[in-house]
């Protein structure tokens, strides 16, 4: 009797089962066994950090048309394709100051000509004219004073303008419904916009440094806060409808709480002159920020330091952002009349993906994220190029802020002890809240 | 006063009268005073009076009840003491009026006194109200409003204000006269209520001549109804009236009577006539007091015309009767009370309490200041509502906080967040969709039908054939059928358990079975004697054949290899192994029966079936050897940790186990092997063999016979097992029959080189420990046979016991010096071994120790450690010298072994290499002069070269002699290194966790891979995202 053992092949223990499939591999998954799994993982964590660093080219195109400051833009809801934008050589008299879609097919605008026109934006109008044809208004709802900002209710016919006084239109007549302002106050409001998610939650800021909220179900301004500077810009986050963000004239951004508007929840730092625009990504968790400083900047919600900068030689002073409803692209509008779109991320690949690459990115990613902690993963992936006198700004700043700070420390060191305590920087940040 | 005059004197009968009744309505009204107030607590408010108050239009029930009071105080007159001091601040006045009218006639004093009292008084509190022509132009302006008010309220009561408003002050007399009891209330409150009108009127009698013509004129622009009054009575009602609206009505009600009043004023002469005029139509108005229509025929016996009449009828429908000037919108002594309302409900009382509790706050509210609070400023206000409004938006808003939390605390998010779930069909769903379309699907859905195979049909029928069954029957049916399906799964699995059995014997028997069984059926139904024959046959062929070993060419193989005649080399050789083979073992058959080649043919089939009962009985026995083994390594092992089994009690409990369980496995060798043993005791004792005594012995021949060991060493053999037996070759050879009787002693079943190993491992010190257990084991397994064996065996215990007693003191004496030696004794705290009162010793001995490590003032040897425990122990006993032999021993096996000098040495060095030190770098013969005669220069400083290093104070193993800790610093592992903790993390630990775990696919499964590396947020492209909205 003679036994043969043959060594033997099952094709299913290393083939993929279907073609398509990842090809089974069968590993010692006992940690014991990979004693180099570490540096293994942390040489590919820095090879990730540093491809990602070769490969962000977040400029995709620059939209010319407009001469002048870009100063508003809206997109268009349900598409993705579509946004309007408003300039200062917008009308007939003046700029068009405020932008915003009434539904997918008309576009409200408002402008210091002192009125509110509905358009038709569709290829023909009703008119019948033409993309290339002069078009006129389907509505104009005059006012007394001239605009500065408009906003949409999300559902409802409704829209809100900003002038010395905030009111409230429908858009089946034309004097306003409603007029909304704070007693005592005579600023002019700069901008103005409804909630998102809590639609009949308004919220605009003024001249006079303030931020108030509205409601137009109990028909009342009902809290104001001033701050030390004036805000330029305030977007409303969409996944977390508590929380508003302004673009400060302090070259910083706040988020607020609207249920606690003593203090901000958090203070975004990096611009190096004012903030001139802010909007959300459609996630709620990324904002993008564009500022006098001519950058724009990505934020991460919650991370108040190091966001990701744009700029580019010809881009002036950015008077608008915008994200796009995918929040995959970012739209910025300056002052050199160009409107730019970059990508959100500075380093994604566009264009189909297959799974293997995907897998591939995400492992990257993971592994940036898990060894950030790293001196040299976390110092490439720092690190940006700027412009030089945007560096010298922000050096000029760092300066300033520690003379500041430094003065303020030894003005404390002798006064008599406990006279003057340290404010935290949160609490400097609102002077009044009135009610 | 002169405007008093007239009036006075045509009243003067009257007044007679109503003097009388006056005093006796009076005393009435006192005893129900106090009754009612008791009843009403609020009424006792009303008499307070508040010269301070300032009247107001919309407080009009307050100051009622101000005039009300001036009302009673006139009605009662002068007998109204009881009032209270307040009172008495009026008082003079009135006395002043008194003095006034002094020279009319003293019994028409009081009388006057009253009316002229209260018009003083009236006048006085309500100057700028009532008479004051400034008020009064004021007032008119505000007449129309007002006037319907009272009309409302007044039509309700109107029928009996009407009768107490045409009653007056001396009907009250009457009716206090002739009604019951019962109804004095009423009356009284209406005498109290219509008094002031009364008196008013009286009063207005009394003012008109001082402003007749002006008030005329005023009146005829306000008051239409009274302009066609001619009457010096109206013009005094029109005055009043003007003055207040409700006197107004109150006097155009009145005006029957007044006129009736004027008429007799009027024919001043004839008193009687008047005073019978009056009494007649007081008498009248008794007789129907709801009679309105009566009262006002009554009345034209007066001048006025018919169609003045009839105005005055309408008049009198409109409103109420005369009281009802500003004093008196209600008469009542009290004022209405919400309880006066709500007591006639009393009785159902379910829905009074609920009502009584909402009157309640009423009543509060209204008792109460009943002045409204001035509104705040508006931008307060204003405020104020800001807050409230801030206040709901931030509830509406705070709605979302459980989503917001949820989408901040989610570990991965997919937007859009809200997207439709895109619904799955299920199968029934889709089937009970299905309509055939195609022509195929018709037919197929036809011939379903017809053959009632669709869903519905299936159902329908089972249920069909199941109807005529009983209930019984069905829980037969399914019984059995629930019975052979499990019939079927155990006999199912039977197979497959059989099928898994690889054992060629099992194999065999079963085919021989199958083979039996086969010639049963063949045989079927052959005589049990024919059986028998056969069976002996068979039995006689397989025995020769297999003594014969004629079997060995009769396998199949065998067979086959001699059908196939020529045969190649290899197939040679196989078959002459096999004979060759075939002929080893009849060789070792004859080898075994040396002697008796004879029987051995005849064994030959015993020996088959023997020899299979005695592998079972050795291969329990090895069972049982081996158990045993198994016991003392367990033992052994348990020796080495410090856990609970190291504890004595525990340590006796288990030696108490295994020594009920050694015991058992004595009875089962002595009950298995008793004959084999008794047998060789025997021979043991007669000192020879007697091999044949029994056929057992004969057929345990295999092997044994020539191993059976000799008699002096088997003396010591108890309960000797067959492993025992074998072992004996080895003990023989030992030299030391001490040693040898030891070991075998312990354990009777304990393997071969467990007991070898101890026979040899004496001397041996590092080897001493294991010896503990053993130790102990011996002397109970002693005690536990003597109690359970046989008096044989007894007898020999006790001889064994004697040879043990002086072995074991032996023993003794080497297992102390090996005890002491041992290193687990230095290494753990109490040994189980060591006797109780040592214990302490080695605790105290540890912490010593640790004191020692603390200072560091040197390291110990362990030599010297050993020789401190030795001294220690030594103390008690008395083998001292033993031990001492035992170091020496250790200190020849460690001899030149500087281990703790080397350790110190190699630190110093370490120290000495890491120190700051600077280092001369200067080239000699470079930058200084050379030759003879010149000196050595110092060195310049620029080329000593410093080195850091460390300072030996400063290194972390500075004062701790017993470890280097290298200062020298890993630039490789720095990369893996963070100076701080990283944000998100709480400790250290956590952190390394983090970062212990690879993401790779190379150390993940495919799916743990995908899990790892799931990014936290992911968006589709080309999705549009929308905002979070309001799901209702």
């Amino acid at each position: 009797m003679v036994k043969i053992s043959v060594l033997q092949h099952a094709p299913s223990t290393h083939l993929p089962a279907r073609p398509g499939d990842p090809t089974p591999t069968s590993r010692n998954l006992d940690p014991l066994m990979h004693p180099f799994a570490r540096a293994r993982e942390r040489t590919r964590a820095l090879n990730a950090v540093k491809m990602e660093r070769i490969f962000a080219k977040p400029f995709i195109a620059a939209l010319e048309g407009h001469v002048d400051a870009v100063e508003t833009m809206a997109r268009k809801p349900g598409t993705l394709n579509v946004v309007a934008s408003g300039s200062w050589d917008g009308g007939m008299i003046g700029k068009i100051s405020g932008v915003c879609f009434a539904d997918e097919d008309r576009l409200l605008t408002c402008g210091v000509d002192r009125n509110v026109k509905l358009w038709d934006t569709r290829e023909v109008d009703e008119n019948g004219a033409g993309p290339s044809d002069v078009r006129k208004p389907l509505n104009v709802f005059p006012g007394k004073s001239a605009f500065n900002s408009i906003d949409h209710h999300r559902t409802d016919p409704i829209f809100a303008t900003a002038s010395n006084i905030v009111q409230i239109w429908d858009e089946t007549k034309s004097a306003p419904i409603s007029n909304l302002s704070f007693p005592t106050s005579i600023e002019t409001i700069s901008a103005i916009k409804f909630n998102l998610s809590e639609s009949s939650v308004l919220a605009s800021i003024g001249s006079d440094r303030t931020f108030t909220l509205y409601d137009i179900r109990t028909g009342k301004a009902e809290r104001r806060i001033v701050m030390q500077m004036r805000s330029n810009a305030l977007s409303w986050s969409p996944t977390f409808p508590t929380t508003i963000l302004l673009a400060s004239e302090d070259h910083n951004l706040y988020t607020f709480d609207i249920r606690s508007l003593k203090t901000p929840s958090q203070i975004y730092k990096a611009h190096v002159a004012a903030v001139m625009s802010c909007d959300w990504s459609p996630t709620g968790h990324q904002f993008v920020s564009g500022g006098w400083d001519r950058t724009v900047r990505i934020w991460q919600e919650g991370r108040g330091t190091a966001p990701e900068v744009y700029h580019t030689k010809r881009m002036q002073r950015v008077t608008s952002t915008l994200f796009t409803s995918d929040a995959k692209y970012v739209l910025s509008g300056s002052d050199d009349g160009n409107i730019r779109i970059w990508k959100a991320r500075a380093h994604e690949k566009l264009g189909i993906l297959d799974s293997r690459e995907r897998a591939a990115i995400e492992y990257r990613e993971s592994l940036k994220q898990k060894w950030k902690t790293d001196a040299q993963v976390n110092k490439i992936s720092r690190t940006r190029h700027i412009p030089k006198p945007v560096h010298k700004a922000g050096q000029l700043k760092r300066t300033m802020l520690e003379a500041q700070r430094v003065k303020e420390e030894r003005r404390r060191k002798h006064t008599r002890a406990g006279e003057s305590k340290p404010t935290a920087e949160k609490r400097k940040v609102v002077i009044a809240e009135q009610s | 006063m002169a405007r008093a005059q007239k009036p006075k004197q045509s009243r003067r009968p009257q007044a007679k009268s109503l003097k009388q009744n006056n005093l006796r309505g009076f005393a009435k009204r006192q005893s129900l005073k106090s009754q009612r107030s008791s009843k009403y607590s609020e009424s006792s408010d009303v008499y307070e009076y508040q010269p301070e108050n300032v009247r107001r239009s919309k407080v009009k029930l307050q100051l009622e009840k101000d005039e009300l009071d001036g009302a009673r105080r006139d009605i009662s007159g002068s007998e109204d003491e009881d009032d209270g001091p307040k009172r008495n601040g009026l008082r003079p006045r009135l006395v002043g009026e008194n003095d006034d009218e002094g020279g009319l006639g003293s019994d028409e004093d009081e009388e006057i006194d009253s009316d002229e009292a209260f018009d003083e008084s009236d006048e006085e509190r309500f100057a700028g109200f009532n008479f004051s022509t400034k008020k009064r132009s004021l007032q008119s302006r505000t007449v129309p409003l007002i006037d319907l008010n009272e009309d409302e309220v007044e039509l309700e009561e109107a029928p009996s204000e009407n009768a107490s408003a045409s009653e007056g002050e001396d009907s009250a007399a009457d009716d206090e006269e002739e009604g019951d009891p019962e109804d004095f209330i009423d009356v009284l409150d209406m005498i109290d209520g219509k008094g002031p009108a009364e008196s008013a009127d009286e009063g207005e009698h009394t003012q008109k001549e001082e402003r007749p013509s002006a008030s005329k004129a005023r009146v005829e622009g306000d008051d239409v109804p009274h302009l066609e009054d001619e009457d010096e009575d109206m013009h005094d009602e029109e005055d009043e009236g003007i003055s207040s609206d409700e006197s107004e009505e109150d006097e155009s009600h009145i005006s029957p009577m007044d006129d009736a009043i004027s008429a007799s004023g009027d024919e001043d002469d004839d008193v009687g006539t008047s005073l019978h005029d009056l009494q007649s139509f007081i008498t009248n108005l008794d007789a129907g007091q709801k009679r309105k229509a009566p009262d006002d025929e009554a009345a034209p016996t007066t001048e006025t015309g018919e169609a003045r009449r009839q105005k005055r009828r309408m008049l009198k429908e409109r409103t109420e009767a005369g009281e009802e000037n500003e004093f008196a919108p209600h008469r009542g002594a009290t004022k209405l009370n919400l309880d006066d309302l709500l007591n006639p409900l009393a009785s159902s009382s379910s829905n009074l309490l609920s009502l009584k509790k909402s009157a309640k706050i009423l009543t509060s509210i209204s008792a109460k200041n009943q002045t409204l609070s001035a509104p705040l400023p508006q931008r307060t206000q204003e405020r104020l509502d800001r807050e409230a409004a801030y206040q709901q938006t931030k509830e509406e808003v705070d709605k979302w906080s459980a989503t917001m939390k949820k989408i901040k605390e989610a570990e991965h998010l997919s937007f859009p967040l809200q997207a439709q779930p895109a619904g799955r069909t299920s199968n029934l769903e889709l089937a009970a969709k299905f309509k055939p379309t195609t022509e195929l699907e018709s037919a197929v859905d036809r011939l379903l039908k017809s053959a009632k195979m669709r869903e519905e049909d299936i159902a329908q029928t089972e249920s069909l054939k199941m109807n005529h069954l009983s209930v019984e029957e069905v829980s037969a049916r399914r019984a059995e059928l629930a019975k052979m399906r499990e019939l079927m799964f155990r006999a199912e699995a039977k197979a497959k358990r059989v099928a898994k059995i690889k054992s060629k014997t099992y194999r065999r028997i079963k085919k021989k079975e199958k083979a039996k069984i086969a010639a049963k059926l063949g045989e079927g139904s052959d005589d049990e004697d024919m059986n028998e024959e056969t069976r002996m046959k068979h039995e006689v062929e397989r025995a020769r054949e297999r003594a014969t070993l004629k079997h060995k060419n009769t396998g199949k193989w065998a067979k086959a290899m001699r059908a196939r005649g020529d045969l190649d080399e290899d197939q040679r050789r196989d078959i002459s192994e096999m004979l060759s083979r075939g002929e080893k073992l009849r060789r070792r058959i004859q080898g075994i029966g040396s002697g008796d080649e004879s029987e051995e043919g005849e064994d030959d089939t015993e020996d088959d079936e023997e020899g299979a009962a005695d592998r079972i009985k050795a291969s329990a026995f090895e069972e049982l050897a081996q158990l045993d083994k198994g016991s003392e390594g367990e033992e052994d092992s348990g020796r080495k940790g410090k856990s609970i089994f190291e504890m004595k009690f525990m340590k006796d409990a288990i030696a108490r186990d295994q020594q009920r369980a050694k015991q058992m496995a004595d009875d089962f060798v002595r009950e298995m092997g008793e004959s084999n043993h008794e047998d060789d005791e025997d021979d043991e004792l007669t000192g020879g063999r007697i091999e044949e005594s029994s056929g057992a012995t004969i057929e345990r021949v295999g092997g044994r016979v020539t191993y059976r060991p000799g008699a002096q060493q088997s003396q010591l053999r108890t309960v000797n097992s067959l492993a025992s037996d074998t072992s004996s070759i080895t003990l023989r050879s030992n030299d030391l029959p001490s040693d040898v009787a030891r070991s075998v002693t312990p354990s009777a079943t304990s393997p071969i080189p467990e007991k070898l190993g101890i026979a040899t491992e004496a001397p041996n010190p590092w080897l001493a420990p294991r010896q503990d257990p053993a130790k102990a084991v011996p002397k109970k397994h002693e005690i536990a046979v003597s109690k359970d064996s046989a008096s044989v065996e007894k007898s020999k215990n006790k001889l064994r016991k004697k040879a043990q007693k002086h072995e074991e003191e032996q023993s003794k004496a080497r297992n102390d010096a090996a005890v002491d030696i041992s290193m687990s004794n230095v290494m753990t705290l109490g040994d189980n071994s060591s006797a109780g009162p040592s214990k302490p010793k080695t605790r105290s001995q540890s912490g010593n120790q640790r004191d020692d490590g603390d200072d560091d003032s040197d390291v110990h040897s362990e030599v010297e450690e050993q020789e401190r425990l030795l001294d220690r122990k030594g103390k008690g006993k008395a083998n001292g010298v033993k031990a001492f032999e035992q170091r020496d021993l250790v200190a020849r096996a460690f001899a030149g072994d500087n281990v703790v000098r080397d350790f110190a040495e190699a630190k110093r060095r370490e120290m000495q290499e890491d120190a700051p030190k600077e280092v001369d770098t200067t080239l000699p013969g470079w930058g200084s002069w050379g030759g003879t005669g010149t000196r050595k220069a110092q060195p310049k400083p620029h080329l000593i070269k410093k080195v850091a290093g460390v300072d030996p104070t400063t290194r972390a193993d500075y004062k701790k002699a017993h470890v280097i800790i290298s200062e020298k610093r890993d630039k490789k592992a720095a990369k893996y290194m963070v100076k701080d903790l990283p944000y998100p993390y709480t400790s250290k630990a956590q952190f390394e966790r983090s970062m212990d775990i690879p993401i790779g696919t190379e150390w993940n499964t495919r799916v743990g891979f995908q899990r790892g590396t799931l990014p936290k947020i992911v968006t589709k492209p080309g999705t549009v995202i929308n905002p979070l909205e309001k799901l209702l």
